[in-house]
């Protein structure tokens, strides 16, 4: 029975994020078969996230960038690419990725793969950051942009790095009141990132229009400030915020409180490597993109032949840099397939955007004092229900490595496999707040799948 | 100078947590015990196990090995907690009227020790369990069995003995890279961090013991890693609450291998064992491959299991699995672990080579390591595990 449910290809793409999309438009564009999976349940991936058909629209307001994504979405559309939504890799090797989509299981074979699977947000844990109605600003923007929902009437928007900004609009334009927009940074170390940001133009006219978006919504956004912890009966109804030194430790002489009935934490995000890992691609930390990255050439090319990867799974960068990198690994397989050579220009695009990214990132590097934003009671690992004084214990017991933390107190042994609580554990746990997080162990399945899935994987 | 202490323990896995618990507990107060496992407490096969403990009534000498070990769990619960006990007891399940024969022979053996095990026919087995198959034929329960998890066990020990003995000191992430002697003596070990010296050193390194072992300047001992591939689902999904085994797995398990474990091209073998967890998940396995110290997924060999858990429990095949792996199990290759003193070399104690049974029997190993070194009379008969057997 398994028999039918393989689907052949040139060309497999994992995600149709920015990266996927632009990588799949210009491999069909120069006319080898793609397919593209995605476990979303239409194109766009988290930036350009569409609603679902039918639903009721909000009119979000929108930067100018993503006009780009629009024409991506409509030139992706009106492409040969086979997209699969609701299509979960679950196991991969060079030249195969199984998934499951509605309940079935599938195997797509393909002489080259294209891995674009994103990022996670970074959670910090903070005292109350698992009471309803605190979000991630990732999972707030996929409620506002992607299913229409007004998530409160009060919002308040904490976090560190350029997904503040979105976050804030998103919201008010769909009518919520923002209280407070706290960006944990100092203003001074954000004027670092000012000569990247003036030396592209579309970054500068971005920053410009957020800039008026927000004065407009009448939100200023307070430098060197955070949420200290969220309260409430059953559901977030008050947060104390207050101001943190340089390197994000609260200073705790300056906590209020303010009511609010949302709250919004985006405190930067962290690179989706486990299918990379998977298939045995070479990985390194780089902390100023998020963490562990992908390794990849300048044509985008892994450790593993065949294998690319591109956008957010090579460092945090942004969607320019995802579609720029999705169309240079395109040409490099185009090269490859067809002899045609690569544009020199697809390439120097690529590299300016990183470029541009990474200076923009520079100003906000993660901020080690927030994880002393958590209390001994304060949950660090949702799946598992662990608190802070639980991960201590196990880490001065077992030791202190991640996978210490994780063997003495189940902590990332969950459902998300540590996709969550991960990236903060180690260094919450051993009270060294600049350790980095151990490289994530991937296993199949990359995604809990049904066992049937499994036994019905088609061989190959 | 080097740094001195009474005992040194090397692994900490639950063998060697068990070693510490029992001798803080039996030499004199004050003594310095050092834990030393080159990574995590509990990070090799004492984490990537199921934890089933069973009393296993082959004979007498086995049966009282493990019954006495199960009880020490029991102890341990009650003076320490915090590692998911639950004395679920175990049901032999079959599919196969040839195997069905065996539930009154399993019976008959617990009955020789004095201890029950009921039948259960297909109606008092649905009450029991009803999210197991219907047309199964029946099932033998046996109360004595539990579940434990097994890496906050491995917590639990040492808590116990940092209440007896203040002096155990444990330092995980540091590695043993060579032992010292002096003539026929152990004086003590060499870490990344220096030397320890003391008089006693245990050898607790499960599938690496035979490594340590030649450190020591000893023969390689007789242990080899027997590979299983565990499944976990997702929580709140599991379809029974009771430890469950198929009946063949007796044969299968604890029998004779039928390959050469120092081979590398066993084709490797299944029986059905699944394990209810606290958070209502449901750990599937249990495969068995000698084929060295690999550890990937088998993934003919995990599809068997996942096959089999289905058979018996059809809900299984909509739960998520989250997450697959393998765990190495050291088998001693006349599948008695060995545990006691190694003559060649005063002061050369070795616990390990407990196969798929190292969770069940390490208290009762931690508490025979620690009479012998102590120079107590032993709970139980000791001879069988002593690992002089292979100097002959
Ligand atoms: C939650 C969130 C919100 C963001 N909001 C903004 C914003 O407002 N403004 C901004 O400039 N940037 C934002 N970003 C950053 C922006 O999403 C990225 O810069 C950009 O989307 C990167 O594109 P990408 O193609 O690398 O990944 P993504 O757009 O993340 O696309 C990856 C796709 O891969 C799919 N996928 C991953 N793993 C699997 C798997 N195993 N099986 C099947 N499918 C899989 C995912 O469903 C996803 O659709 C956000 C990022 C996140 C994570
Ligand atoms: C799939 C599977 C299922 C199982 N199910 C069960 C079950 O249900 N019930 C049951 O009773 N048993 C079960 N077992 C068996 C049980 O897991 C093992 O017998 C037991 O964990 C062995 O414990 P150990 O302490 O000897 O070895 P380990 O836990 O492997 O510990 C050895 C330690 O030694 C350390 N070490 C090695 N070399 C050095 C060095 N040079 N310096 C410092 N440290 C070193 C290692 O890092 C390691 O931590 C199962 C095993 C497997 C694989």
């Amino acid at each position: 029975m398994s028999g039918e449910r393989i689907v052949d290809a040139d060309v497999g793409v994992l995600g149709a994020g920015p990266g996927g999309m632009a990588a799949a438009k210009a491999l069909a564009a120069a006319g080898l078969c793609v397919v593209v999976l995605d476990e979303g349940h239409r194109a766009g991936g988290q930036i350009f996230r569409q609603l679902p058909p039918g639903a009721p629209h909000a009119a979000i307001a929108e930067p100018p960038s993503h006009a780009h994504g629009h024409a991506l979405i409509d030139g992706f559309g009106a492409s040969k690419v086979e997209l699969r939504s609701g299509a979960s890799v679950w196991d991969a090797k060079p030249g195969r990725l199984w998934f499951e989509q509605d309940g079935a299981s599938w195997l797509l074979r393909c002489k080259h793969i294209v891995l674009a699977p994103g990022a996670y947000d970074r959670c910090i844990p903070f005292p109350g950051w698992t009471l309803p109605g605190v979000l991630t600003a990732g999972a707030l923007q996929v409620m506002v942009r992607g299913f229409g929902v007004v998530p409160g009437k009060r919002a308040l928007v904490v976090g560190s790095g350029p997904l503040l900004l979105p976050t804030v609009t998103a919201l008010a334009s769909a009518g919520v009141e923002v209280v407070a927009a706290l960006e944990a940074s100092s203003r001074w170390r954000a004027l670092r990132a000012l000569p990247g940001v003036l030396g592209n133009g579309a970054r500068l006219r971005e920053a410009l229009w957020y800039g008026r978006k927000l004065l407009t919504a009448g939100v200023k956004l307070q430098w060197g400030w955070t949420v200290f912890g969220v309260e409430g009966d059953g559901r977030v109804q008050r947060a104390t915020i207050g101001k943190v030194d340089a390197d994000g430790r609260p200073r705790r002489e300056t906590a209020r409180t303010i009511e609010v009935d949302v709250v919004g934490a985006g405190f930067g995000l962290v690179p989706s490597i486990e299918a990379g890992l998977l298939l045995g691609c070479a990985s390194r930390l780089l902390p100023a993109r998020g963490g562990h990255c992908l390794v990849v050439d300048a044509e985008q090319r892994t450790s593993v032949a065949g294998v690319y990867a591109v956008g957010e799974a090579c460092g945090i960068g942004g969607a320019e840099v995802a579609m720029a990198e999705g169309e240079l690994a395109a040409a490099a397989i185009v090269r490859l397939a067809r002899g045609a050579p690569i544009a020199a220009g697809i390439a120097r695009k690529a590299a300016r955007e990183r470029k541009a990214a990474d200076a923009l990132l520079r100003a906000f590097a993660p901020l080690p004092g927030l994880h002393e934003l958590a209390q001994p009671e304060t949950i660090v690992c949702r799946c598992e229900d662990v608190t802070l004084a639980r991960a201590k214990a196990a880490a001065a017991l077992h030791g202190g490595s991640h996978r210490a933390i994780k063997i003495g107190c189940r902590a990332g042994m969950g459902p998300c496999q540590a996709r969550i609580c991960g990236p903060s554990l180690q260094a919450l746990a051993c009270g060294r707040p600049e350790l980095p997080m151990d490289l994530p162990v991937a296993q199949t399945p990359l995604k809990a799948v049904r066992s049937e899935t499994i036994l019905n994987a088609p061989e190959g | 100078m080097a740094e001195t202490a009474d005992l040194i323990v090397v692994g900490g896995g639950i063998v060697g947590c068990a070693v510490v618990q029992h001798c803080a507990e039996l030499l004199p107060k004050g003594a310095r015990i050092v834990l030393l496992d080159r990574g995590p407490v509990a990070g090799a096969a004492s984490a990537s196990c199921m934890g089933h403990l069973m009393v296993t009534p082959d004979d007498a000498q086995e049966y009282a090995f493990s019954a006495t070990s199960v009880k020490l769990w029991a102890e341990l619960e009650e003076r320490e907690g915090g590692f998911d006990y639950n004395p679920t007891g175990a049901l032999y399940l079959a599919d196969d009227p040839a195997d069905v024969e065996l539930f009154a022979v399993l019976q008959q053996q617990f009955a020789d020790h004095g201890d029950r095990a009921e039948i259960l026919d297909p109606r008092q087995l649905r009450d029991r369990e009803p999210g197991l198959a219907h047309d199964l034929p029946g099932a033998l329960f046996y109360r004595g069995d539990g579940v434990v998890l097994p890496m906050m066990a491995c917590g639990a020990m040492l808590r116990q003995a940092q209440k007896h003995n203040p002096n155990v000191d444990v330092r995980p992430h540091t590695p043993v890279t060579g032992m010292l002697r002096q003539g026929d003596r152990m004086l003590g070990v060499q870490t990344a961090n220096g030397a320890i010296h003391a008089e006693h050193v245990v050898n607790c390194c499960g599938v690496w013991a035979p490594e340590l072992a030649e450190m020591a300047g000893q023969p390689r001992l007789p242990i080899v890693p027997r590979a299983g591939n565990l499944a976990i689902t997702g929580h709140h999904v599991t379809p029974i609450q009771t430890q469950l085994l198929e009946i063949s797995y007796i044969r299968f398990a604890h029998g004779a291998a039928k390959v050469d474990p120092t081979r590398t091209d066993d084709p490797g073998g299944h029986a059905m064992n699944m394990q209810p967890q606290s958070n209502g998940g449901c750990l599937i396995g249990s495969t068995r491959q000698f084929r060295g110290m690999d550890r990937t997924l088998n993934k003919a060999l995990l599809h068997r299991s996942l096959l089999r858990a289905q058979r018996y429990a059809p809900g299984l095949a909509h739960a998520p699995i989250v997450r697959t792996w393998v765990g190495l199990r050291p088998y001693s290759l006349d599948k008695r672990p060995l545990i006691g003193p190694w003559p060649p070399l005063r002061g050369l104690w070795i616990a390990a080579g407990h196969e798929g049974l190292g969770i069940t029997l390490s208290p009762i190993t931690g508490r025979l390591l620690a009479e012998q070194i102590t120079g107590r009379p032993t709970t139980i008969d000791a001879t069988p595990y002593l690992p002089a057997r292979f100097l002959r």
